[in-house]
């Protein structure tokens, strides 16, 4: 076995003779990624906060840009007024229009490594239609390389930007469902984890989280729950009104210890929830503890 | 229950994609193979394509043969390099999904490497824009080259207690092969299969030729030879069941494997 270098020091190509393998000496050289025992060099750390001042907010697509001009002109306003206080990245969900594209791609039996990058595209005509809103603002609809490269740039020089959502996992969406499970509130967790974000705002059409769907046949008995940790809310039946995915995601989650879902159609309720305030369900995750 | 005669139609329009009867409803839609005569083969970077000219070059000349009678798309690992950039990166700290955008490049790098040796047949290289066009590349010359890293990016993934991208070249030919329909997944690589121990290390460890997923997990085995989410995936996949690691090493084996051939280890999902 070669000695770990010190990861600083000029790394040498050297052929490994017993295996002809060019390798470069590294902590990771000679070993397998796949047995945890070898990559303890790399292992139990939390990775470093790339953007500490970001906020990210996800915009609901059936909850608020499927109902038009009503919930996204007050929301716009919001959002406007509270641009000199925060650095925003808002990302977009899909809604109506992505079940018409289920539809039809299932019905003609396309697997869901074809549906999640058609359905993804619509999460992205929402990111547009919201950035022009605040064109004059200087936001703008930005793709997904400029998202993972340079999102300095934009925000030095512009309070907010709009994306996506969806999390590009497109013809190499997992085959657990037939429905893509990466959606939205999955993209904007993972984004705001990797990035080391301020806040994740989940910005839907309800207060929060409710121990049954609002919404459902059993709403009377609906109680609103304000505060709850991932573990216990995985443990609920029935729908809720994130992505399932997002509470699994949770339990790996390095920098981000909680998000919040907040009801979009009240005004004032986004501008607390950026400013720190409690207005609607916060859920904790892992790297809280 | 009023979804009982809801079509999946309806079910879309008024139900929250968590609602339980909206996935069952789709699961029952019908499932469509989009190449079905096609086998996605996997070559390993630190097993196969970081050994250079004496592993690389007579298995090129083996796909170019193979290529008359078989469709093949052809992913590649990434290798020493990548871990080298995984180990000064997380060195720093830095997130597993950029981790994993230095490991496309990678990966990338070594796609770009074999599509120069199979150029004067014919055979490209696509990025992840081209691969639209892969069809009409196998039509015409039966074979692709692709970078085998999943396009996740920052979007990656984390493992709870590691920076490295758990999701890396293993997995990502696998969902090609998966999403696509494809035939088999065929992984190349510098041993003859799964073994009881490391067959590098361990002189006692004797060949397994067939296992379930299920088995390796219960045998310890699931961190051995594929990227462990890899496990997962084949167990949840619809279309392809099976998986089958093969030593490139060997002449003939991968165009044995490409016939349906066992010539190496074959991994159920059942």
């Amino acid at each position: 076995m070669e000695q770990l270098l010190p990861q600083t020091k000029n790394t040498l190509i050297m052929e490994n003779k017993s295996s002809n393998i060019k390798h470069i000496t590294s902590g990771l050289a000679t070993q397998s990624l796949q047995d945890k025992s070898l990559t303890n060099p790399v292992a139990g750390v939390n990775p470093i906060k790339l953007l500490p001042w970001l906020h990210v907010v996800k915009i609901g697509g059936a909850s608020i840009m499927d109902r038009g001009h009503s919930a996204i002109l007050p929301l716009v306003e919001e959002i406007r007024r509270i641009l000199p206080e925060h650095r925003l990245l808002i990302l977009t969900g899909a809604g109506i229009r992505a079940r018409h594209l289920l539809s039809v791609g299932l019905d003609l039996g396309l697997p869901v490594g074809s549906l999640a990058p058609l359905v993804a595209s619509e999460a992205g005509q929402n990111g547009q239609i919201l950035a022009e809103l605040l064109a004059k603002d200087f936001v703008s609809y930005i793709d997904k390389p400029t998202i993972s490269s340079q999102l300095g740039i934009h925000l030095a020089h512009a309070r907010a930007v709009v994306g996506s959502g969806y999390p590009p996992y497109h013809n190499h969406e997992f085959p657990d469902s037939r429905i893509p499970t990466h959606r939205a509130d999955t993209g904007a967790f993972l984004l705001a984890d990797a990035l080391g974000a301020a806040s994740l705002t989940i910005v839907e059409d309800v207060d929060g989280i409710y121990t049954t769907d609002p919404k459902g046949p059993e709403a009377e008995s609906a109680k609103f729950i304000p505060e709850i940790g991932y573990e216990e809310l995985a443990k609920q039946k029935g729908t809720l009104p994130i992505d399932k995915v997002v509470l699994e995601l949770m339990e790996n989650a390095h920098n981000l210890k909680r998000l919040q879902v907040i009801n979009g159609l009240v005004p004032g309720r986004l501008t607390a929830a950026l400013r720190g305030e409690h207005v609607g369900t916060i859920i904790h995750t892992a790297a809280g503890k | 229950m009023e979804n009982v005669t809801m079509s999946l139609e309806e079910l879309l329009k008024q139900k929250s994609l968590t609602d339980e009867t909206l996935l069952q409803a789709a699961e029952r839609a019908e499932s469509y193979r989009i190449l079905p005569d096609v086998s996605v083969i996997k070559i390993g970077g630190q097993s196969f394509i970081d050994r250079g000219r004496a592993a690389v070059y007579p298995l090129i000349d083996e796909i170019v043969a193979a290529r008359k009678d078989h469709k093949m798309m052809i992913g590649t690992g990434a290798g020493t390099r990548a871990r080298h950039l995984y180990s000064i990166a997380s060195g720093l700290n830095l997130p597993a999904g950029f981790l994993s955008q230095l490991g496309s490049s990678v990966a990338g790098q070594n796609a770009s490497m074999l599509a120069k040796l199979l150029a004067k047949h014919g055979i490209s290289y696509v990025e992840d824009a081209g691969m639209s066009s892969v069809p009409l590349f196998l039509e015409q010359v039966n074979a692709v080259v692709f970078s085998g890293m999943p396009p996740y990016g920052l979007w990656m993934r984390p493992a709870k207690d590691s920076l490295i991208p758990p999701y890396r070249t293993d997995a990502g030919c696998f969902l090609v092969a998966e999403q696509y329909g494809c035939k088999a997944m065929i992984y190349v690589k510098d041993e003859n299969g799964l073994y009881t121990a490391n067959p590098k290390t361990d002189k006692n460890a004797t060949f397994i030729p067939k296992i379930s997923v299920d088995e390796m997990k219960e045998k310890g085995l699931h961190d051995s030879i594929l990227e462990f989410p890899v496990l997962d995936l084949i167990k949840k996949a619809r279309n392809v069941r099976e998986v089958q690691i093969v030593n490139g090493l060997i002449p003939g084996n991968l165009t044995r494997a490409l016939a349906g051939e066992h010539v190496g280890t074959i991994i159920t999902a059942d």
